[in-house]
């Protein structure tokens, strides 16, 4: 099989962006389904603007539209109306290609399931993330991202041979490895304990102070307290934004 | 309970989100369980129209011909059957004047001129009837005659016409018809063989025979009706001994060894083993794809019956779902399969009927056939469910609803996956894990593509054997004077009789060589083997075989299969039985000789004695064929045609008529196998198709999760196609593996059997094992192509969320 990537391995993002994360836009966003005879909107005029190297926390309850914008930050879904731009690609406009393109050099995920590759190891599923965002030597670069996840010494087992908080530090390390400037993460401690829960969320702020915009969407208010930044949704509308009330707390501190 | 209610709307659900999945893998069932009942129910229906063909014409029990060339006073072979001791045991009583000829029918734009017979018979006789199936048949005083029916057809011939004979005689022609001997031209004499396109048999009245034959009042064959429980044997036996006692010797065939009796009956025993093996494969193959097929399916449903259970729900109302699945796919297969069984016995008995016109065909739908596969084609895709069903509530709830119980589960082949690393990209790996990470489906594909192979590769070894030994054969016929002809005399003359001399004389002849024609029996260790046995110059001639283990003057060349049969090697002894010349007449005579050596040609019949060793046999200087290559600038036609018109020539062929009539039986032989080649291809596409279908459902997940990361849809796309190809190869070399053992059984065991006079070498051809490669692999490998507007409509955040 030939590498698919390799004709278009060029990132399209600027590579001064891309060094320490990227800037999010959105304008005006929304984003509505038909489900039959009913039109459903998830997302409803939402503005949002994102630093680079920010740690947002998107907070809600469930059916509030937050993975519906992360979705859409993701590229993996189209704004009905308004515009996304995502490391000064507007994304309102681009092809499926173009998503895809963005998906490879710029955003990478963290999902609540992991989605691991069942038949990779854990090393081959961090492989994955630099194989696919074309990085150079992505071997040693997944075995450095494993080892920075405390993994290096499972890398040789597979998805089944593993804890489910280490299949999601394994998750975590796929995104990382693919060494792009944007990390999104779909409720990340979801199907987590406490004390596995507030070890991802180390590694999540570890991130964002090393430079990557990270943006983790959850529902458990706890969460937020950790992050730079507080978006809180309901029924599709921002209905708060700010830094979390009381400050900034250390991971230390959670409870939940 | 109102639950029943909900589980039968929730079934229907099912089955309407999924119908397309039931009904191809219920066509895969139907294809297997369908095609089983045509092929093995046709045994049925052609054994049936056997009997009834030979019964409605009167065929006779016994036949008795008189050695080549000679002829009796009609009424002499009718008396003799009235002295033997068994004449209260013959019912019905025929004479007939059997000559060889040769037969055109040219017409503009068509030369036909072919080696044929004239058969002299009464006009209303009580045995053996003429059945006319157009224009008119034999009437007393009349002197048309009658063309044979699969001739007259071949050629497209009309009701009634002129042809011309040997001596370039025109008779009249009033219809067309069938005699019980000729419902299959199988064997032009002399073990030779030919088709219905080589081969023209005259019916008629027995008065215009001895005209055509010159031969006024004369008769060489009586055929004979014996009461039922009479001993044809011994009847047979005592008529011959009556003849030879009168100076007329001759063979006495009964029924049952007749060539075309025989070979309509033992040719449904020997089609009904092989297509016993066809219909076996397809069905195994068919069976593994169900079976393999339902479980995956219901596979998927594991979770949803662990949240039932740990509902409170009975596990055996939790079953309903996927045993329902089972039910869908039974009776969608079960009713599938009668239309499949019914079109393809309808093609079947289409290409049986024009292969072989019998006066009667009844075709009856074979219900007990069908019953069988019905049955098994019920039972497997019930099977196919029960099996997961009942593995999934084994375990505990908790098992079955944890997230990835399925998708992470591991395997024993764990340690060895991780031994499997490729080169490349990571993704490079994955098509390979894939297949060992669930062994037991991916082998259980494969077999289901290697079944429908390995049909595939046995019907195309089958043609490849025919085909490679005729080309052997044709190689060996044409070492020397490739364009010569086979002229054959209409009696057994001396070297320098006048028609001998003619032939030789003629202006387009370039050389001749004189043979003797003579059919025998040789005999050692208490085995025989019936020969055409040619006494020809073994050192010169126009031509001559290819000869291993001795001088082939020390004695008798017989075929390596001859040889084989018999247990003899060259410098061994051997019994011949063969007509011997005296003055008394023609009589039968045994006589031990060596056995020189063996030809390796495939017709076991075929042997040779050089002509200087013809003494002993009483068959020194006679001659009934002579060899000849036209002269310089004389085509090969226009030397046929001219000895046509020589008088005393009874047929004139080409060297290689032989190999010609084989290949014009394997063409027609080629369309029925064509239908199994066919049905093999949909079921192997079907199953690849079905299995990449699943695939696709089961990873779906997994697909959008590489395209979360921006893998091209291309790329997984490949990954798929890759995974099918190693499955189709896997499939594909279990499948030409058993395929070509397959072959090797059907040609060197069941053909043996059914067809010993004809030997020849399994092959499977380069050219077979491409075409299995390139069905198994390439076409298996490109079936994800239809799952490529599933991948681009994939709804990639749906699918991530969704749980299994």
């Amino acid at each position: 099989m030939a590498h698919p990537l390799r004709q278009d391995a060029r990132p399209v993002v600027d590579a001064s962006t891309t060094a320490r994360g990227s800037r999010i836009d959105l304008d005006g966003v929304s984003r509505r389904y038909r489900v039959g005879e009913v039109t459903v909107t998830a997302l409803e005029q939402v503005d949002l603007h994102v630093d680079e190297a920010a740690f947002v926390v998107i907070l809600g309850p469930s059916g509030s539209g937050k993975t519906t914008l992360l979705n859409l930050i993701g590229a993996l879904d189209v704004a009905t109306e308004g515009r996304v731009r995502v490391a000064g690609q507007d994304l309102t406009a681009a092809s499926r290609v173009e998503r895809a393109r963005l998906r490879r050099h710029t955003v990478s995920f963290v999902f609540q399931s992991f989605n691991l590759f069942p038949g990779l190891t854990a090393l081959e599923n961090v492989q994955f993330g630099a194989d696919v965002a074309g990085r150079e030597h992505p071997r040693e670069a997944a075995a450095a991202t494993l080892a920075e996840v405390g993994l290096e010494a499972r890398a040789a087992h597979f998805p089944h041979q593993l804890s489910g908080g280490e299949q999601q530090r394994v998750a975590i390390a796929r995104a990382l490895a693919t060494g792009n400037p944007v990390l999104l993460a779909d409720e990340p401690t979801g199907e987590l304990d406490f004390r596995t829960g507030v070890a991802i969320l180390e590694l999540l702020r570890r991130q964002a102070e090393a430079g990557t915009t990270v943006l983790v969407v959850t529902h458990n208010r706890e969460i937020a307290r950790v992050a730079d930044r507080v978006v809180e949704l309901s029924s599709g509308h921002v209905v708060g934004d700010g830094p979390p009330p009381g400050g900034r707390a250390p991971v230390s501190e959670l409870h939940w | 309970m109102r639950t029943r209610g909900l589980f039968l709307r929730w079934t229907a659900r099912d089955l309407r989100r999924r119908w397309l999945l039931v009904a191809a893998i219920a066509l895969v069932l139907a294809l297997g369980t369908g095609t089983y009942a045509a092929l093995i129910g046709s045994s049925d229906w052609r054994r049936e129209s056997n009997d009834r063909s030979f019964a409605l014409l009167r065929m006779h029990d016994v036949r008795m011909t008189l050695s080549e060339g000679l002829t009796a006073d009609a009424g002499v072979l009718a008396d003799a059957v009235t002295r033997i001791p068994q004449a209260g045991q013959v019912q019905d009583v025929a004479e007939r004047l059997v000559v060889p000829t040769l037969v055109d029918v040219s017409g503009p734009g068509e030369q036909v001129l072919v080696p044929g017979r004239i058969v002299g018979m009464p006009v209303d006789p009580p045995v053996d009837l003429l059945h006319v199936t157009s224009g008119q048949g034999l009437r007393a005083g009349d002197p048309a005659v009658v063309l044979e029916r699969s001739f007259a057809d071949y050629y497209d011939l009309p009701d009634a016409g002129t042809l011309r004979v040997a001596g370039n005689r025109a008779v009249s022609y009033a219809g067309h018809g069938q005699l019980p001997e000729y419902f299959a031209i199988a064997g032009g004499g002399g073990g030779s063989f030919t088709t219905e396109a080589g081969f023209g048999v005259v019916f008629a009245p027995l008065e215009t025979a001895q005209q055509l034959a010159g031969a006024p009042g004369r008769v060489n064959e009586v055929v004979l009706r014996l009461a039922p429980g009479a001993d044809d044997e011994e009847v047979a036996a005592a008529l011959e001994d009556e003849l030879a006692g009168r100076g007329l010797a001759g063979t006495a065939v009964v029924k049952g060894e007749e060539v075309v009796y025989r070979t309509l009956y033992e040719d449904i025993d020997g089609d009904e083993q092989f297509w016993r093996i066809i219909a076996g494969l397809l069905l195994a193959g068919a069976a593994f794809a169900t079976f393999n097929l339902t479980t995956r399916v219901v596979e998927a449903q594991r979770r949803e019956i662990g949240i039932g259970m740990a509902l409170g729900l009975p596990r055996w109302r939790l079953a309903i779902r996927p045993l329902a699945l089972g039910l869908q796919i039974a009776v969608v297969g079960v009713l599938l399969g009668v239309v499949v069984g019914v079109v393809t016995g309808r093609l079947f008995g289409g290409l049986f009927r024009s292969l072989l016109p019998l006066p009667v065909w009844e075709q009856a739908f074979p219900y007990a056939t069908y019953l069988q596969a019905a049955a098994l084609g019920f039972l497997l895709p019930l099977l196919g469910v029960a099996w997961p069903t009942w593995r999934a509530v084994r375990v505990e709830p908790v098992e079955a609803i944890r997230v990835g119980h399925l998708a992470a589960r591991g395997t024993r082949l764990a340690p060895l996956l991780r031994r499997i690393a490729l080169p490349g990209r990571s993704w490079h790996q994955m098509p390979v894990r894939n297949l060992v990470r669930t062994p037991r489906r991916t082998v259980l594909t494969a077999l289901g593509i290697g079944a429908a192979i390995a049909t595939l590769v046995t019907v195309f070894g089958i043609l490849d054997s025919f085909t490679r030994t005729l080309d052997d054969f044709d190689a060996e016929t044409t070492t020397s004077a490739p364009d010569r002809v086979t002229v054959q005399f209409t009696d057994v003359l001396p070297e320098d009789a006048p028609q001998v001399a003619a032939v030789s004389a003629a202006p387009q002849v370039g050389g001749s060589a004189a043979t003797l024609l003579v059919e025998g029996t040789a005999r050692a260790g208490g085995e025989e083997v019936p020969l055409a046995l040619s006494v020809r110059d073994m050192a010169g001639g126009l031509w001559r075989p290819t000869v291993t283990g001795g001088d082939p003057a020390d004695g008798v060349v017989l075929s390596e299969v001859a040889a084989r049969d018999l247990g003899v090697a060259p410098g061994d002894r051997v019994e011949l039985d063969h007509p011997q010349r005296s003055a008394a007449g023609v009589t039968r005579a045994t006589t031990e000789v060596v056995v020189a050596g063996t030809h390796p040609g495939p017709i076991r019949a075929v042997a040779y004695l050089d002509r200087s060793r013809a003494a002993p046999f009483g068959m020194a200087g006679l001659v009934n064929v002579l060899e000849v290559s036209p002269a310089g600038g004389v085509t090969q036609d226009e030397l046929t045609r001219a000895l046509f018109e020589v008088p005393g020539v009874a047929s004139v062929q080409a060297a290689t008529a032989v190999t010609d009539s084989f290949r014009e039986a394997l063409g027609a032989f080629t369309s029925v196998l064509g239908v199994a080649a066919a049905i093999t291809l949909l079921l192997a596409l079907l199953i690849a198709f079905n299995a990449t279908s699943i695939a696709t459902d089961e990873r779906a997940r997994e697909h959008a999760t590489m395209f979360a990361f921006g893998l091209p849809r291309r790329a997984v796309l490949a990954m798929s196609m890759v995974e099918s190809a190693l499955i189709g190869l896997l499939g594909t070399g279990a499948g030409v593996g058993l395929g070509y053992l397959l072959t090797r059984y059907t040609v060197e065991v069941q053909l043996h059997r059914t067809l010993p006079e004809f030997c020849m070498p399994a092959v499977v051809s380069p050219t077979t094992v491409g075409v299995a490669l390139a069905l198994g692999v390439g076409a298996v490998a490109l079936t994800p192509l239809v799952t490529l507007r599933q991948l681009g409509r994939m709804d990639i955040p749906a699918t991530l969320r969704v749980v299994e």
